[in-house]
């Protein structure tokens, strides 16, 4: 089967199955063709025949000068979870250094993974060296006789344009990489933003559906919200599509305006209420007869995040569950109000999704852009349901970190182990906290909303109930990680977001 | 173990000249060569020798005196069930006494007729833990050289992986031919195919294959077995033999071999054939100028014979086939889990010096490693699934005669396969003049101790035909390493095989011959035809001593995927990208000497090949 076959038959089942990424090092010699010969004439020369240096010490410090070291740091994914025993075709990106002759953080190329169908580990890896562009190829040869040996050895070639310019052994250092290597799997789903951005909403009554974006402009301290929401009237009467556009600026009052209702229609993905639409890409629309209106590009700049469990979304069995389609995005743009422009670029923000039966009891939500890609994501929320509305909040809290998620899951924080240990939340304003511990791990989260840069709205639920929103796009925010640490608490990292950070409160 | 002892008893050493004390170290060297089994065998016989001779004189060989070496030789060759034994313990002893002879009596500088054509070669320890190709061709003997020339010229890159050693011919005029012939044969020649008899099946091992050691002979297939090939096994490829035969033939510069460096050895035969009346002929060869060094079975010393090496391999390298020498395939590398079915990925190759491994990827696999060795390499690979693979191998049963002639002929100045009788071709019988350098070929001198040194010294008045039948495949490779072959030889083929040699009796006779050799232990002499019939009457072709050459037909092509485990376009059944090129595609015996029909097989395979590479 031809390499294009082979990924069609990996896009196809894309949607369905998990992928495999994993970071690898390797460390070893390339020599190249014709520095062998040069070198030994030179130190024939310098020590000659009878030089001091025995046939051993020669070959030794010939050996020396005539290997260059080389490193390989790859980062391998494959779009589907890898079967030792079957063949798994890998992307493989990373850094390629070889002493003198190159350094290429952009390195790709592919993997053929195949220890037993196969026998073979394959490396195809291209980098650029000095304006020419290489070719590392080898594989591992595995070898039921010496299963350590031909999993950790890489011999390979070093190509010049098709023509072989030198050979190498590259090796797997089993005592400093193997705990890494092993630590950095994960089979993470499909990344498809555009997936989770077509409605839930399969035609039952008394569902409420959301996608709403806020944006922060750093030029001008500027905050945006978009709320798109698709309500299901609990007594079966039509659906309508409605929602509001709010901008936050850093100088005046904070200005709003209603859209719709209209008729739901369905047809598009994403939303679509006549002229308003928050499509894959692109939130387009205008409110209030034309004074407030909006033309802004989205580009999805992180993996999902679901900051409730992930299965909650694919089967609705809360009385809500939201997720970020993307943890970050990007924003480019136009967004008018009153005769004001503000032109976005690049600017930083989040879409958001909501499904569920209504809004909660009593709720908390923050997000926050933490810089360097990490993002803190927090919902705490009392049920309206009989018996769960006397619990306290339920946090879920996730804080994505150097690319990694904390809590591990998001039941961690909003139930703990059977109640223990769950994180708190105390949602009074105008300033809301919220504290949680794991093992090693424990924050404390402080979100402020000054009642000048908040806005307030009443919230319709698909049964008719109200609730009233106190939502701010510029509130500050205060986040301090403290790690476990031999006896006592160490600050890991904190976070002070004066004006950027996108909070809510809501009670009923 | 000295074997000194059993070397002075056999060619019965009394001291009066030099060359005999010198044979026991040659005949060690030999012996190093060989493997393990026949060491053994050879060392456990001298072993029974001496204690025989302890038995009877309280002493071993090496101890006794000339005379009392006789007395032991001749209570042995008393014993009629020992002759045959002896025989076999004679033919690496005679090996090492003829070329020690030989050596006494001075050899004469070949000439050069030419410089090798160059070919890119690089040794196994030079070659790269990790590389690339577009095909690899496992082989590089006349079906391996073919193949690579083909795919070379269709634009693939190629690289030829060769188990043996390249050998220049300047380096064979710098060596005497026994020290070549054990370098140039696998098991240094003593490759046997077991049964009943048991039959001496020499084949080469270096770039060129065997067709490095061949004798020459350029026979095109006949048309009968081509029309069986097409017809009964559904071989297409047959059908197109004729053009590829032309083209293999302009190859090798085939002609018709001229009289002037012909031999006594072939005049003898043909006078033999003139006086009968039967059609005899000097030999087709692909040997233009030859000098008639009669060197051909240990490597042409004047580059006059166009073996592969020297005339399709240059024009393979010309085209960019590169050739790797001592790296011996282990395997096939299979990708089991391909859409579609298996299909091969490259080759795992061992190199023959220090035992290290690399691997080679290639979409295409061309076996080429000869009947003996594909089936072997496929069953090591995981490919050996087919039930007829390894079985239906042909290997041409022949035997050989010498006249003894009044004047001196010395064969061994001349053509070394001369002329070829083919009046009873039909029947199945190919009479050919071969005479080898002393002790080289497959006739074994008659006798022991001062019998066996009288033959030894009035080897130059002998001239030796030799006859290979048209077999049965009745012989089987087992086995994935060693070279294990099993042939018992069809009842048939035995009547055939002394029916050949009563012809060649009579064409010796007819030739002036006073006495002819049988080659059978207990009656080794007659002196006239009718004394031959009657010897023959009372024989059985299993005391005739027996060598086969030509083995084929082991992976065979053909219609019916039940019986042939090769399709007619040359692709092993049951996986994608191995294609079998070599005497193993052979459906049948191709009756002759098969260089010509092995090459043409591999061209219409390789056509085929190269015909879909192009339109792709």
């Amino acid at each position: 089967m031809s390499a294009a076959t082979t990924s069609r038959v990996h896009q196809g089942r894309r949607s369905a199955t998990r992928g495999t990424v994993f970071d690898e090092t390797m460390l070893g010699t390339l020599r190249l063709d014709g520095e062998h010969h040069e070198h030994h004439e030179h130190h024939e020369h310098r020590d000659g025949p009878d030089g001091p240096d025995g046939p051993d010490g020669r070959d030794g410090r010939d050996r020396d000068r005539r290997d260059r070291r080389i490193r390989l740091d790859l980062t391998v994914s494959a779009d589907r979870v890898m079967r030792p025993w079957g063949t798994t075709e890998a992307r493989a990106a990373g850094r390629v250094r070889i002493t003198g002759l190159a350094d290429d953080p952009n390195a790709e190329g592919e993997l053929e993974i195949s220890p037993l169908a196969r026998r073979r580990i394959r490396y195809r890896i291209a980098f650029t060296a000095g304006g020419r562009r290489l070719t590392l190829d080898g594989w591992k040869s595995v070898s039921p006789r010496r299963p350590v040996a031909s999993m950790t050895v890489l011999p390979f070639t070093l190509y010049a344009d098709g023509a072989p310019m030198g050979t190498g052994t590259l090796r797997f250092p089993l005592s400093t990489q193997l705990l890494p290597f092993l630590a950095s799997f994960r089979f993470p789903r499909p990344h498809e933003p555009g997936a989770v951005l077509a409605s839930r909403w399969r035609g039952e009554p008394g569902r409420t559906e959301v996608w709403y974006t806020t944006v922060t402009d750093p030029d001008t301290g500027s905050g945006l919200w978009l709320h798109h929401e698709l309500t299901a009237p609990v007594d079966g009467s039509q659906p309508y599509a409605h929602g509001w556009a709010a901008v936050f600026p850093e100088d005046g009052p904070v200005r709003h305006a209603r859209f719709g209702p209209v008729p739901w229609s369905g047809a598009e993905p994403g939303f679509d209420a006549g002229e308003v639409a928050s499509r894959p890409g692109r939130l387009s629309g205008s409110a209030d007869e034309g004074a407030l209106h909006w033309d802004i590009a989205e580009r999805p700049a992180g993996e999902p995040l679901f900051t409730f469990p992930r299965w909650s979304w694919n089967r609705p069995l809360l009385p809500a569950t939201h997720m970020l389609p993307a943890a970050r995005s990007r924003y480019d743009g136009t967004f008018t109000h009153d005769g004001r422009t503000l032109t976005l670029s690049g600017v930083p923000g989040a879409s958001a999704r909501i499904y569920g039966h209504g809004n909660a009891r009593r709720w908390a939500w923050l997000h926050a852009d933490l810089g360097d890609g990490d993002v803190l994501e927090v919902v705490a929320a009392v049920s309206t349901r009989p018996g769960l509305r006397r619990l306290p909040p339920m946090v879920f809290l996730r804080l994505r970190r150097q690319g990694r998620d904390w809590p591990r899951r998001p039941e961690r924080g909003a139930v703990g182990w059977a109640g223990a240990g769950r994180f708190r939340a105390d949602t009074a304003l105008p300033t809301w906290r919220v504290t949680g511990r794991t093992a090693l791990r424990r924050i404390r989260v402080e979100v402020t909303q000054p009642a000048d840069r908040t806005l307030v709205l009443d919230y319709t639920d698909p049964d008719g109930r109200h609730a009233t929103c106190r939502n701010s796009e510029r509130a500050d925010a205060h986040v301090l990680l403290e790690r476990w640490w031999f006896g006592g608490w160490r600050t890991e990292a904190e976070w002070t977001l004066d004006g950027t950070a996108h909070a809510e409160v809501g009670t009923r | 173990m000295s074997l000194t002892g059993l070397v002075a008893a056999l060619i019965a050493d009394d001291g009066t000249t030099d060359w005999p004390r010198r044979v026991p170290d040659r005949l060690e060297t030999v012996l190093s060569t060989m493997p393990v089994g026949a060491r053994a065998g050879m060392r456990a016989a001298a072993r029974a020798v001496d204690a025989y001779a302890l038995a009877r004189t309280g002493r071993t060989l090496a101890g006794l005196t000339a005379r009392e070496r006789q007395s032991v030789v001749a209570g042995l060759t008393a014993r009629p069930a020992l002759l045959p034994l002896l025989d076999l313990l004679k033919v690496p002893v005679l090996l090492s006494a003829g070329t020690e002879r030989m050596l006494e009596e001075g050899t004469t500088r070949s000439v050069l007729t030419r410089k090798d054509p160059p070919l890119d070669l690089t040794p196994a320890s030079a070659w790269p833990a990790c590389s690339t190709a577009d095909a690899v061709v496992v082989g590089s003997g006349a079906g391996g050289a073919v193949a690579a020339r083909s795919l070379a010229r269709a634009g693939l890159d190629v690289l030829v992986l060769e188990e043996g050693s390249h050998h220049s011919t300047e380096s064979f005029g710098r060596r005497a031919p026994l020290e070549r012939f054990t370098e140039l044969y696998r098991d240094g020649g003593a490759t046997f195919a077991l049964g009943t008899p048991p039959l001496l099946l020499p084949v080469g091992r270096a770039v060129g294959g065997t067709t490095l050691v061949n004798s020459g002979t350029c026979y095109r297939t006949p048309d009968h077995v081509l029309s069986r090939w097409s017809r009964h096994f559904g071989w297409t490829a047959a059908d197109e033999f004729d053009r590829h035969l032309d083209e293999a033939e302009r190859l090798l510069r085939v002609a018709t071999q001229p009289l002037d460096v012909l031999g006594a050895n072939g005049r003898l035969a043909l006078a033999g054939a003139g006086a009968l009346g039967w059609r005899a002929a000097p030999l087709r060869r692909n040997a233009p100028g030859c000098q008639g060094s009669c060197q051909c079975v240990a490597g042409c010393p004047t580059g006059a014979k166009h073996s592969v090496q020297l005339s399709v391999l240059p024009e393979a390298c010309a085209a960019g086939a590169r050739i790797v020498t001592e790296a011996r395939v282990e395997r096939v590398l299979v990708d089991t889990d391909r859409p579609g079915g298996p299909r091969a990925a490259g080759v795992r190759v061992r190199r023959e010096q220090d035992g290290g491994a690399f691997d080679i990827l290639a979409p295409l696999v061309v076996v080429a490693a000869g009947a003996l060795q594909t089936p072997q390499l496929l069953r090591r690979s995981g490919l050996g699934g087919h039930p007829r693979l390894g079985h239906n191998l042909s290997v041409h049963p022949a035997t050989s005669v010498a006249g003894r002639f009044a004047e001196p002929v010395k064969a061994w100045q001349g053509v070394l396969q001369s002329v070829g009788v083919e009046e009873h071709h039909g029947a199945g019988i190919l009479i050919e003049a071969t005479a080898t350098p002393p002790g080289m070929g497959s006739f074994v001198l008659p006798g022991a101790g001062g019998e066996l040194r009288r033959e030894l010294e009035g080897v130059d008045r002998l001239a030796t035909l030799g006859a290979m039948i048209a077999d049965r495949p009745a012989g089987r490779v087992l086995g994935r390493r060693r070279t294990v072959v099993r042939y018992d030889l069809d009842r048939r083929d035995a009547g055939r095989l002394l029916r050949a040699v009563l012809a060649m009796g009579e064409l010796l006779f007819a030739a002036g011959a006073e006495e002819v050799l049988t080659g059978i232990p207990r009656t080794p002499r007659v002196r006239s035809l009718a004394e031959l019939r009657d010897v023959l009457a009372g024989t059985s072709a299993r005391r005739l001593h027996l060598s086969a050459y030509h083995p084929t037909g082991t992976a065979a092509a053909g219609a019916s995927p039940e019986r042939f485990p090769v399709d007619p376009q040359g692709r092993l059944r049951g996986v994608h990208g191995v294609v079998v090129a070599d005497a193993s595609v052979l459906p049948s015996c191709p009756q002759v000497n098969p260089q010509l029909s092995v090459m043409a097989a591999a061209l219409a395979i390789m056509e085929n090949h190269t015909r879909a590479i192009v339109s792709r």
